[in-house]
């Protein structure tokens, strides 16, 4: 059976979605939250948590709603949709996957605070190298004095670390290929310092400087020297829910640029009726839909737990590309007004470039699908 | 959402594949449109009569007209199995294009007559639509009938007729109505290639095939070659291409893949393997990735059958990708292989010059319409933006 639409479920749920971000997040509202200090609406928040939208693809046990990849696909093509501002890929994704699969019962109990929203857990990858992988982890883990780790270095573009109540930090204890390791940490720690980094996304992304932090040893989450692959699946089904958020926000991009194309007019015609303008939004409505089949193809087999590196892969390089070629085009269409910012396209064109690069830019994800072959 | 196989559709693959086995010695796969030796050319009708002779052209077909009635996903299915192979099907302007106009609009008796023939190959029409000032704007065709007695006289000039010189028939368009304008008064005809009046010239194409310029001189065409309705010929054609069911593209594209794929593990550049080579690797990812998009573009279109969903965008999408990605394809084939694809067949050649046939071929990516005017269908018909 070959059935690429959305279940009855995951179609309620996206519905129930797009009126929700539309009545508490409309454009206006992003505007103001990319200038808040905290950067998300701790009440829009509470309200998706009481959704389950937090804790969606958490255990039931933990609070969570044990929901599939694909339902949390359909949320986030809404939560790309809308630019919602929300530390859920990091916190609910990445951090909560992984600690309800491998975390200590200790670490579990943060699990159901995770699905409520009361914790955020930042995770902490990248380092001054930029690439994404366990070869970057250099911030070292050492025997600390309690017979914990102490830790020293620096992680960048560590996203929503101000709010964070813990940070998940992948730290290097071992030579490679892995040899690294999770550490829950607290960030108010002595020895711990955050900077913010302004980025053209507006997103909030911080360095954190380990100054000789010391943690505990039950700071460790799964095993010793096993860090990457730890936390790999639950790296693996972010990258496929940064697909969604892009197509979503991509949807949102081709439906403005058409509007505008069919609105504006020059040389006395709506210039979406000049083919340049059209082949323009043509571009986008194609790439966009490619990202949309292959992003699922993925989704699919991450829940049906069949192989899927190849298609993962293949769909985050070509997400990537596609979150620039849907800027780049709508600018054309848009022209000197695009590049005002009282114009919303640019909100879209900001993030795209988070987007890109954030679980793997093109090339990165091209190499790992020859490597999958 | 689920892209899986059920233990029949497993079972019809092998079926397929068994068929393969024991008709198509690996040797024998090439493509029939771009290759004029005689004694391939027969091969390739006795094989697609073979495939005839199991309704498997027909397979889609309601079994009243010779079909098998089986779902579109079979037929999908057998695409793959095909192309992976270059099995050298031919005819597809019989069983393809003219079955497909027929089960679109023809009269029931038609129907009946000839597609049984065009299921088993036994009527082998050649493409008769372009004319040299109606390509993609193919209503702007100038080729006339008018009836006289039982007979229609057919008078004009058809291009880039594809087997013209194999064909038993041309399967064409006229104007019956001389007062008609663009797509109204259009009527579709099976002509016999014995008939008088008919004469072709050849021209040679850039893929190494033979296509024809085919002149009609007062033909006198009997009534019964008329296909579906007096003046119905548009509709038909716009409709037609479910003749051959869901084509299986990509398939051609993953055996492609595979063959180049083969060669940068055997072959080494600068001291080292070309597939340890970062930069080759890029690009093997990005024809990985094309082979993707055209895999899942196929898949979306068994999806839709299956759903009932009408083709979004216009049903253009689809095509636009597919006719702009295949010169990028083999394009990229190319640069992975390096200057030495350029080499037609001889010892030097890598890959045995296969390469290079790809290059030129790749440019056949204009059948049906330019992507040009798909993407201008895309943005009006499927995007809502103004004509």
């Amino acid at each position: 059976m070959i059935d690429l639409e959305f279940s009855e479920q995951e179609v309620l749920l996206q519905r129930t979605a797009v009126e929700f971000f539309i009545s508490e997040c409309p454009l206006a509202k992003v505007r103001e939250l990319e200038d808040s200090e905290l950067g998300y609406a701790p009440q829009l928040w509470k309200k998706m948590a009481d959704l389950d939208w937090v804790g969606l693809s958490l255990p039931e046990e933990d609070g969570g709603a044990e929901g599939s990849l694909l339902d949390l696909y359909v949320l986030y093509l809404e939560l790309g949709r809308a630019l919602v501002p929300t530390p859920h890929l990091t916190s609910s994704v990445i951090a909560g996957e992984t600690l309800a699969r491998v975390g200590s019962p200790e670490q579990r109990k943060l699990v159901s605070q995770i699905a409520t929203g009361d914790l955020i857990v930042a995770t902490a990858l990248m380092e001054s190298d930029g690439d994404y992988g366990p070869e970057a982890v250099q911030l070292s883990a050492t025997p600390g004095d309690a017979g914990g780790y102490r830790l020293e270095g620096t992680k960048l573009l560590v996203p929503w670390a101000h709010v964070a109540g813990r940070l998940l930090v992948a730290t290097r204890t071992g030579p490679g290929p892995d040899g690294t390791t999770l550490l829950l940490v607290d960030p108010s720690a002595s020895g711990i310092s955050l900077e913010r980094l302004d980025n053209t996304a507006g997103y909030p992304l911080f360095a954190v400087v380990f100054d000789g932090a010391e943690v505990a040893a039950d700071a460790v989450v799964g095993e010793v020297n096993r860090g990457w692959e730890t936390l790999t699946p639950a790296l693996d089904r972010a990258t496929v829910l940064q697909c969604a958020e892009i197509v979503g926000a991509g949807e949102a991009v081709l439906e403005m640029s058409l509007d505008y194309a069919k609105e504006r007019e020059q040389f006395g015609q709506a210039i979406g009726k000049f083919q340049a303008v059209q082949y323009l939004c043509s571009d986008i409505a194609i790439d966009l839909h490619l990202t949309s089949l292959l992003a699922r193809q993925a989704a699919w087999r991450v829940d049906s737990a069949l192989p899927y590196q190849r298609e993962l892969a293949l769909a985050k390089a070509q997400a990537a590309e596609a979150s620039q070629l849907m800027v780049r085009q709508a600018h054309e269409v848009y022209a000197g007004h695009g590049f005002m910012l009282e114009t919303d396209l640019q909100l879209y064109t900001r993030r795209a470039k988070h987007w890109q690069f954030n679980l793997g830019e093109a090339s990165h994800h091209f190499e790992a699908a020859v490597d999958a072959l | 959402m689920q892209i899986r196989f059920t233990p029949e559709q497993d079972a019809w693959r092998q079926e397929v594949r068994d068929f393969l086995d024991a008709e198509l010695p690996p040797e024998m796969g090439f493509d029939v449109e771009f290759d004029e030796d005689e004694a391939l050319w027969e091969f390739s009708v006795a094989f697609t009569k073979k495939v005839g002779a199991k309704g498997w052209l027909g397979l889609n077909w309601p079994t009243e007209y010779g079909g098998l009635a089986r779902p579109p996903i079979d037929r999908m299915i057998m695409s793959e199995e095909f192309e992976y192979r270059e099995a050298p099907l031919c005819g597809s302007i019989s069983w393809g294009l003219t079955a497909g106009s027929l089960l679109a609009g023809g009269t029931e008796e038609q129907k009946r007559y000839w597609l049984p023939q065009l299921g088993r190959l036994d009527l082998h029409a050649a493409e008769g639509l372009s004319e040299p000032g109606a390509g993609s704007d193919l209503a702007s065709l100038k080729t006339t009938a008018y009836q006289d007695g039982s007979d229609w006289v057919v008078n004009g000039q058809k291009t880039y007729t594809t087997w013209g010189t194999h064909a038993d028939c041309l399967f064409t368009a006229a104007r019956t109505d001389p007062n008609s304008k663009r797509h109204h008064g259009i009527t579709m005809f099976l002509i016999p290639y014995d008939l008088p009046g008919i004469s072709m010239t050849p021209m040679m194409n850039l893929g190494g095939g033979q296509q024809n310029h085919t002149y009609l001189d007062n033909v006198r065409v009997p009534e019964e070659y008329m296909i579906g309705e007096v003046g119905g010929g548009w509709k038909m054609i716009m409709n037609a291409f479910y003749g051959g069911g869901i084509h299986a593209g990509h398939a051609y594209y993953e055996r492609t893949f595979a063959e180049v794929l083969e060669h940068c593990r055997r072959e080494k550049r600068r001291g080292r393997l070309l597939i340890e080579d970062p930069l080759v690797r890029q690009q093997l990812g990005q024809l990985a990735l094309m082979l993707e998009q055209a895999r899942m573009l196929t898949y979306e279109s068994v999806s839709n059958y299956n759903n009932q969903i009408p083709p979004q965008f216009g049903g253009a999408l689809g095509v636009v990708v597919s006719k702009e990605m295949r010169p990028r394809f083999f394009e990229m084939c190319q640069e992975i292989v390096g200057p030495l694809s350029q080499l037609k067949p001889n010892r030097f050649a890598p890959m045995g010059g296969q390469a290079e046939a790809w290059y030129r071929q790749s440019y056949a990516n204009h059948a049906g319409g330019t992507s040009q005017v798909k993407r201008m269908v895309l943005a009006t018909r499927g995007l809502g933006l103004p004509r």
